[in-house]
């Protein structure tokens, strides 16, 4: 118990501390860095919660995919980042007086889901041995979420096809290779035999 | 001492405030305004599982699968329209309104 | 029920889903020759879509996610029959631009899929997930004309508030989650009526909070402005209209659905959103002088008043709330293609100055904008009196007659709302006045045939053909609003 406690009370501070950093650094690159440090813990606290197949799935997803493409783009833009930030301490006190009223209300309201809600005086789970959190998932995703499953392909479609068509430039002037015109190509049309006067040359 | 379902919650409350607070913050800084949505989303995935584990049914990791997977398209739409926006003003600050007043 | 079953109810959606995909590829192989066959072929699939949600089988799917009632068949035929006019629009608008991009068809089909999710969803999830691929969708097409710098700020500018806004509704929709332990509305019913505690309310305020956004309603409407001014006007003659309809209907069903046993709370905070929309959307337009900007103050105006509809709570309240926003899409899109039609020397007119003598230039046109401006400032009998007329019938009987709020507060609203619509009828009758009145500082261009006749038959449904129109659509509006658990 007291090793689990150690264990949430460690993920739980770099997960939260590494998400103030996130909106506090100076310099965005670092933001990327500590957006991963708090993704990997919080990948920590659900695998203490016994949901092994969504923190895999986490740390894939958003540190694989997600962080890399923020650091991308981070190195792409060649702003001023400085400059952006230009009135963050003017709104850092009563932005930190909104947050600090604002967090003990949500704490406060957790808590009574906590307390009041379905899952009140529920013990912590002792995860079954007979199937496994990707195999519980696995049976329900393919099965009764079928739908939501196959909605949120679509949702990825409409992403690959926005960020194709608001980045994607097809440069005047570059040549591509194209294979088919290659294949086809036949000694008679790949080659042809010049006969050359001598002390002429050959213009073209 | 034991950890319960109001631990998780206390982080994933903390989490989603701090997400708030940097938007609030960080008012001309889109990519940081980007980040700090991806923290409002991490802290509604804890919220989601921690209430599915200890309410012992697999639906709420479910709904963070689909959180998950659409805060990927998100980030990735909301970056290529940053691109673009890029490209046409050569600065990413979203807060100097010279093209639009009213 | 079965997976063949439940395919049958989600047939309209599957077959655009289908649709979007085949399309794709085949825009993908023809490139720019196959633009307008795409475009033709989407709006084909969107009509045939229409048909199938009137006349498919009724029942829920996919445990509780997919919900096809009568009030979901009456959204999505009007939905997907707008998003069709949206295409007809968007391809004559990127054919004149020379920019034959076969995706924004495609988008326009994907978006009106999330919206089908929104009309029909069941529990959060759905919820989410539509909301979530209609506005993806619609991010993309406000910044779709990717090197005009208007539209690229106005994408990113919704994109951001956008992103935040579906942030705090899922915040709430988890708290809803762990309340009630479950995502379906139908449990989520069961809890809230066995007693809401602050845990189940304070989600519902954030999910309002996140759902007001989708609408744009006060005070969460920053956005709408800037995103009407910069995003091509094709593209919000669009976005002011069906997705505006999916999202009243999503939170219709969240409200009824789901917390009709909190409906005294929930009615509080509609009331207030809709006081300030309506008040808002009045005095904001008065300054304004672009017209894109003003018709969104105006839409801000509008929700209000289907919001009124929503907070009056009982039936009749949603059937109005229904018939507004069916009547207040058909205005809306009418205007942008007027708006998209008006060119001079090859500058779109855009501010209320540029219309100038339009009745000496353009008489058609000049009279369609005239139609659209009496009907939003609500002069009867055109389509926009009959639509505030009966949410404001609405909200006054469920003051009187079904005793559903005091009778002060509904009589307060109605009282509100009719100022807010005197007030906004000062800029809608200077925007006549102008057209009319004014001398023309010169030549407008033809009007495109496609935009000229979608405004004339918006135009005319604004009247005479709503008082033919109307006694069918006030009917379906009420078998339709019967579906929603109002009890």
């Amino acid at each position: 118990m007291a090793l689990q406690a150690i264990a949430f009370y460690l993920l739980a501070a770099v997960t939260i501390g590494a998400g103030l950093l996130v909106v506090t650094a100076r310099n965005p690159v670092h933001s990327v860095l500590f957006l991963i440090c708090a993704f990997f813990s919080a990948a920590g606290l659900f695998v203490m919660l016994g949901a092994e197949f969504l923190a895999m799935l986490l740390v894939v997803v958003y540190v694989g995919a997600v962080a890399v493409l923020f650091l991308f783009v981070v190195m792409m833009l060649d702003v001023d980042f400085s400059a952006l930030r230009a009135g963050f301490v003017r709104y850092l006190p009563i932005g930190g007086l909104v947050a600090l009223i604002l967090v003990v209300e949500i704490v406060a309201v957790s808590a009574s889901v906590a307390s009041h809600g379905a899952a009140a005086g529920a013990a912590v789970l002792t995860p079954s041995h007979d199937i496994t959190n990707a195999e519980a998932i696995g049976r329900v995703l393919y099965t009764d979420y079928v739908y939501f499953f196959q909605a949120a392909g679509l949702v990825l479609l409409v992403a690959m096809i926005g960020a194709i068509v608001l980045t994607l430039r097809h440069r005047a002037g570059v040549r591509r290779q194209n294979i088919a015109a290659q294949v086809a190509r036949t000694p008679a049309t790949g080659m042809r035999i010049v006969q050359i006067k001598s002390g002429e040359g050959l213009s073209e | 001492m034991t950890i319960g379902l109001a631990h998780y919650l206390a982080v994933a409350a903390i989490l989603f405030t701090i997400g708030v607070f940097g938007i609030f913050v960080n008012r001309k800084n889109v990519i940081i305004i980007l980040m700090s949505i991806e923290l409002i989303l991490l802290a509604v995935n804890i919220n989601l599982v921690s209430f599915s584990v200890y309410l012992h049914q697999v639906v709420g990791q479910i709904f963070a699968m689909f959180v998950l997977t659409v805060a990927a398209a998100e980030a990735a739409v909301g970056l290529a329209i940053l691109v673009t926006f890029f490209r046409n003003r050569g600065d990413i600050a979203v807060d100097d309104v010279n093209m639009m007043k009213g | 029920m079965d997976f063949y079953g439940a395919l049958q109810v989600a047939l309209p959606e599957a077959f655009l889903a289908v649709s979007a995909l085949a399309l794709l590829v085949l825009g993908a192989v023809t490139a720019a020759r196959g633009a307008i066959l795409v475009s033709v072929l989407a709006g084909v699939a969107l009509l045939v879509a229409a048909v199938l949600a009137a006349v498919g089988p009724l029942g829920t799917a996919f445990s509780g996610g997919l919900v096809a009632d009568n009030a979901s068949a009456f959204a999505k035929v009007a939905i997907y029959a707008m998003s069709a006019v949206a295409v007809l629009l968007g391809a004559g608008w990127l054919e004149r631009l020379k920019a034959r991009q076969f995706e924004y068809p495609v988008l326009i089909l994907l978006a009106a899929i999330g919206m089908g999710i929104m009309a029909s969803s069941g529990d959060l999830i759905s919820l989410y997930i539509g909301v979530e691929l209609q506005s993806l969708a619609l991010y993309v097409l406000a910044a779709f004309r990717r090197d005009d710098a208007k539209a690229s700020e106005a994408g990113l500018k919704y994109f951001v508030l956008g992103a935040l806004s579906s942030g705090l509704l899922l915040y709430g929709a988890s708290l809803i989650y762990g309340f009630a332990g479950s995502v379906k509305f139908v449990d989520i019913a069961a809890t809230v009526h066995a007693g809401a505690g602050t845990g189940v309310l304070f989600g519902l305020v954030f999910l309002i909070c996140g759902l007001a956004f989708k609408v744009s309603a006060a005070p969460f409407h920053m956005w709408t402005p800037d995103v009407y001014e910069g995003a091509p006007t094709p593209v919000v003659a669009f976005f002011g209209a069906a997705p505006k309809l999916a999202a009243m209907v999503l939170f219709a069903r969240a409200l009824a659905d789901a917390f009709s046993g909190a409906a005294d709370q929930w009615r509080q905070v509609v009331i207030i959103i809709a006081l300030a929309s309506m008040l808002l959307g009045a005095f904001a337009g008065l300054v304004q002088k672009n017209l894109k900007r003003l018709w969104a103050y105006s839409s801000i105006a509008n929700v209000g008043y289907a919001l009124v509809g929503l907070s009056a709570g009982t039936r009749e309240g949603y059937q109005s709330m229904l018939v507004f926003m069916v009547l207040y899409m058909i205005d809306v899109t009418g205007f942008f293609a007027c708006l998209a039609a008006l060119n001079r020397n090859g500058k779109p007119m855009e501010t209320i100055d540029d219309m100038a003598g339009l009745m000496r230039e353009r008489p058609g046109m000049a009279l369609a904008m005239t139609a659209f401006a009496v009907s939003a400032i609500g002069f009867p009998p055109f389509s926009g009196f009959w639509a505030k007329f009966f949410v404001f019938k609405a909200i006054l009987a469920a003051g009187y007659v079904q005793h559903a709020l005091p009778v002060g507060l509904a009589v307060s609203v109605a009282v509100v709302g009719l100022v807010s619509s005197v007030v906004a009828a000062f800029y809608y009758l200077r925007l006549i006045k102008v057209m009319w009145f004014d001398p023309a500082p010169g030549a407008v261009d033809a009007a495109p045939a496609d935009a000229k006749g979608i405004a004339y038959a918006a135009a005319l449904f604004s009247f005479p053909v709503v008082m033919v129109g109307l006694p069918l659509l006030y009917p379906l509006a009420g078998v339709a609003a019967a579906a929603f658990g109002l009890g």
